[in-house]
């Protein structure tokens, strides 16, 4: 595209009202990146679209506006982006235009108009756009804060803001499975965690929602590694982090928080059955050690503390059962020889030892 | 806790020590334990027993499914797989709560594993039933099995069969299994199996033999109640439809399917035979037409005793020459055979009790046309008698036979066929088919000798009823289905008698012994056989004296003595009535001057008619059995 004609398309653009200008934005940005052929400048010229036409952050000369759109506006935005994404049946271009609305420097900017973009996606729903959101949330990392910040704007929404809403959720690993394991991986990030001072454990509908969707389905953790996103030509694709690491650290450190809800018994079973059911790939993939190592910090500080002995050998009992389960399923990855020397320096707990020595005989 | 422990026993206690407090952690501990000793039978084994005890069905298949794949070897495991293959063989049939369970775990096992299970405890087994029955059930489960499997079972059976020690009773449990299980598998729609057609000739033969047996056709076999089949007809039939298929004969002829009727079937094996009228000598017609012929003769013969209503006795009926009366006319006839009036006098008008025992007539009728067609060719009659003698089935033609003897006339095949007869059940049967056809033979003496053996043989405990239908008009010969009850063979004697006597008549001038005992026997059936009466009286008219010394004994019918002693008064003819015991011995002079003798006569006639409500049957059945000396001489 010529220098003229660039001019030219904004010329046209700016000729339309809000949100007009935004529909017709997001076809010429389609238009734009996800040709064969696509340029640096072409690139350019859809971001210069997507803030002045669609987002109403810079004025026709490039200046930052001052106030950012109404709610009234906005609302009208998330219709036109609802129905454009929706309607794109050639996933990779919708992931293509969703990715580059949504992720690099404006990224955070944007956050508050995607989370409220998703839980649309949630509550009608629409698989295409949970689709997409499926794959930005892997290409930025499930367990990035980008990730986590809409997780918990989702949370926010279907568990807080209304509750009664959580049932829209119990359909989710059927309507997207990617998306749930996503979705789970990074909300496990979001609690029994020491990031968060607020908010430190799930509330019980949300633990009871995701224990149900485990318990029914044992390969829903591994559902996004199961499924190759669709992505623009040339684009790196990252493997997902599944959830299971993350909620074996809620179910461990549960007792140590008081934290007794039979829902964590309940959790951690799907967990082990889950894990059972990773079917076997050569390097392995589904576990991180480190990644499982994180409970680790947790456990020791809780017993340097001196608490209670019983709730330190249930933690102990069932961080035990998850690695012996996983690293007997072999899906664990990265340094595993760095978490067995980590757990010998854990309190004692027999079950602990049994694991210990069983990994180091096998070896 | 115990610190001497073991590290699996540890784990495994755990698991157990959790299962009521919280299972849900027990079953983590479970797990765990299974994928630290994933090699021990013993902590593997316990975990399938938790999930077993605690009614877990998906995870006691799963843990099963895991021990099945690693630890063959492990007797523990044997017994168990022993315990699952017994409860599928009672699944349909049992209420133990465990086999319950071990079905339902089977359900949950993957078709790999379900199919390798029931094939090693197959090939493990040293019984050979278990065996059989094991890959059976292996072909019931997966018939895809049976291309591969289904031939070999066959075999195996069939041998099984040879060298057990009931091998050459026909209803052994080898066959049972081979004919009620396996064939109907190798039937099934998708079966593929390689069967040589020697080898489909022999199961026919195996099948016909075995079904013979457990409906009781073949003599000697008494099938016990185990080896009831239900249905045993449509099984055959089915077999037959196979083993037909397989051999690629006539498809109309090997088809029994839901419209089938014998009428039909019959058609189709005459058309067959029609097309083929010189060349008659083929398997499939031999078969077909044999099992058919089978099939229409137990019809028959259970037809002959039919389901009696509740609270009714059940009822046999036997086929008997019965009478014709030529001053009435024909029977109505079935519009049926109506087209045939040309040729009517070639057949016997048959009767029947009832109209709902019309079957019966119907059923024989088959089997005659099925027999008739066997005597059309030599060699087709020789195959027929090779194959049923080698299913020893001739004997169970014999009451088919004197049938069809008599229906034909032929008394002197049908009194071979009688002669026969050595069953102590049959006895009854014999004797009155042989006293029929002797009085059809005209040999009185020897009709009454029948009748005397068979009186003490009456069903007493069946009284039965008079029968309407023993005589019909026309002039065609008449047959008919008698009820075996003790009055309808009473009545069919004394009407035998009655006639032997009224018939031997004519070889004397007057006799009036023999005219006694016709007013003797007419009561029975009164007013029936009233037409018997009058011309006697004409005779004692012209006689002028009637002299019976068994008058008081026997004649209490009132009609009759009012007919006799009309003949006695002044009117009626005056004729004297020598009916007072030792009357010759008082020398009366003037006829009808004694007015003593005559005051007798009236008191006789009186005692007489107050008898008149005895019962009947009783009293000739005295008459015959006292009086056979009497009877003898007016048979002379």
């Amino acid at each position: 595209m010529s220098a003229a004609s660039e001019v030219n398309l904004k010329q046209t653009l700016r000729k339309l009202e809000f949100p007009l200008c935004a529909k017709e934005a997001l076809n010429k940005i389609g238009e734009l990146i996800c040709g064969r052929i696509t340029s640096i400048k072409n690139m350019d010229l859809a971001l210069d679209l997507m803030s002045e036409f669609i987002f109403c952050e810079v004025d026709r000369r490039g200046n930052k506006r001052s106030s950012p759109l109404s709610a009234l506006l906005e609302l009208q935005l998330l219709e036109i982006l609802f129905e454009h994404f929706n309607g794109l049946t050639n996933e990779a271009a919708r992931n293509t235009v969703f990715l580059s609305l949504f992720s690099g420097t404006t990224a955070l900017q944007r956050a508050g108009i995607l989370s409220k973009l998703v839980s649309l996606a949630i509550g009608i729903p629409s698989p295409a756009i949970l689709t997409s959101a499926s794959t930005w949330m892997q290409q930025l990392g499930c367990t990035s804060a980008h990730s986590c910040k809409l997780a918990q704007a989702i949370v926010h929404d279907y568990f807080h803001l209304v509750p009664s809403a959580a049932d829209r959720m119990k359909i989710l690993p059927d309507v997207a499975p990617q998306f749930t394991a996503n979705f789970l991986t990074a909300v496990a990030e979001n609690y029994f965690n020491s990031k968060k001072k607020d908010q430190p454990y799930p509330s019980e509908s949300l633990l009871q929602t995701i224990t149900q969707w485990i318990s029914q389905n044992a390969h829903l953790c591994i559902a996004a590694q199961q499924k190759q996103a669709a992505l623009p030509p040339g684009a790196i694709a990252m493997e997902a982090t599944t959830a299971i690491a993350g909620l074996i650290r809620w179910c461990t450190l549960a007792p140590m928080y008081e934290q007794d809800s039979q829902l964590y018994s309940h959790l951690h079973l799907a967990l082990l059955n889950s894990i059972l059911e990773i079917p076997h790939t050569t390097p392995p993939k589904a576990i991180c050690a480190q990644h499982l190592a994180t409970s680790l910090r947790f456990i020791l500080l809780y017993s340097n503390k001196t608490g209670k002995q019983s709730n330190l050998q249930l933690a102990l009992d069932r961080f035990a059962q998850a690695v012996q389960v996983a690293l007997s399923t072999k899906c664990v990855y990265g340094k595993i020889d760095d978490l067995i020397h980590q757990l010998q320096q854990l309190p004692f707990n027999k079950l602990m030892s049994i694991v210990i020595n069983t990994h180091k005989e096998c070896k | 806790m115990d610190v001497d422990l073991t590290d699996e026993d540890y784990v495994i206690q755990r698991a157990k020590a959790a299962l009521k407090s919280n299972p849900l952690s027990a079953k983590a501990w479970m797990i765990t334990a299974k994928t630290l000793y994933p090699n021990n039978f013993g902590v593997q084994f316990e975990a399938y027993c938790i999930e077993k005890n605690a009614g877990h069905v998906k995870e006691a298949a799963k843990c099963f499914s895991d021990l099945i794949g690693k630890f063959q070897q492990q007797p523990e495991l044997w017994k168990e797989i022993e315990n699952v293959t017994l409860a599928l063989r009672a699944e349909s049939d049992t209420n133990d709560p465990e086999k319950q369970f071990l079905c339902e775990m089977f359900k949950h096992i993957s078709p790999d594993v379900q199919h390798k299970l029931l094939l090693c405890t197959a090939d493990h087994c040293e019984d050979t039933m278990e065996h059989c029955r094991l890959l059976l059930l292996l072909l019931q489960r997966f018939p895809t099995a049976i291309s591969s499997y289904g031939s070999r079972l066959v075999d195996t059976l069939i041998s099984a069969e040879k060298h057990s020690h009931d091998g050459n009773f026909p209803l052994n449990a080898y066959r049972k299994l081979l004919v009620c299980e396996l064939l109907p598998l190798l039937a099934t729609e998708n079966a593929k199996v390689d069967l040589s057609s020697k080898l489909l000739q022999k199961l026919l033969y195996k099948a016909v033999e075995f079904y013979s047996c457990s409906l009781g056709l073949t003599p000697g076999v008494s099938p016990d109640p185990e080896s009831k089949v239900e249905d045993p007809w449509q099984k055959l039939f089915a077999v037959i439809e196979f083993i037909g298929k397989q051999l690629e004969w006539e498809h109309y002829l090997v088809n029994f399917g839901s419209n089938w009727t014998k009428e039909s079937y019959w058609q189709k094996i005459v058309t067959y035979c029609q097309a083929r009228i010189n060349n008659l000598d083929d398997k499939q017609l031999l078969f077909c037409s044999s099992i058919f012929f089978l099939h229409c003769l137990h019809e028959y013969s259970v037809s002959l005793t039919p389901e009696s209503s509740p609270g009714q006795q059940q009822n046999t009926f036997v086929l008997v020459e019965a009478f014709v009366d030529s001053s009435l006319p024909n029977p109505a006839t079935e519009p049926k055979s109506k087209k045939r009036k040309s040729d009517d006098y070639l057949y016997p008008y048959i009767s029947v009790e009832k109209p709902e025992l019309k079957n019966i007539h119907s059923n024989f009728l088959m089997v005659v046309n099925c027999w008739d067609l066997f005597q059309s060719s030599e060699h087709f009659q020789r195959e027929f008698f090779m194959l049923n003698s080698f299913l020893k089935l001739e004997s169970c033609f014999t009451n088919f036979l004197i049938d069809y003897a008599i229906y034909k006339g032929k008394y002197d095949d049908a009194l071979v066929y009688l002669q026969k007869i050595s069953d102590s059940n049959m006895l009854l049967n014999k004797y009155i088919n042989i006293a029929g056809i002797l009085y059809f033979k005209k040999n009185y003496k020897s009709c009454f000798e029948h009748i005397l053996l068979a009186i003490p043989l009456l069903p007493s405990g069946i009284v039965g009823s008079l029968s309407s239908a023993l005589s019909v008009g026309g002039n065609q010969r008449h047959l008919h289905y008698l009820p075996l009850t003790y009055t309808a063979i009473l009545q069919y004697f004394v009407k035998l008698l009655l006639r032997c006597t009224k018939e031997n008549m004519a070889k004397h001038n007057y006799s009036e012994l023999a005219i006694g005992h016709i007013l003797t026997l007419v009561q029975l059936d009164w007013p029936q056989e009233e037409e018997f009466v009058p011309p006697l009286m004409n005779q004692i008219q012209q006689h002028g004296s009637f002299n019976y010394i068994l008058f008081q004994n026997y004649i209490i019918n009132v009609d009759i003595l009012e007919e006799i002693t009309y003949l006695w008064t002044n009117q009626g003819g005056q004729i004297t009535l020598d009916i007072i015991p030792h009357m010759g011995q008082r020398r009366i002079g003037t006829r009808g001057a004694d007015k003593g003798a005559k005051e007798e006569i009236k008191q006789i006639i009186r005692r007489q008619v107050a008898r008149s409500n005895e019962n009947i049957s009783e009293l000739l059945i005295r008459f015959i059995t006292h009086e056979r000396e009497l009877i003898f001489q007016s048979l002379m």
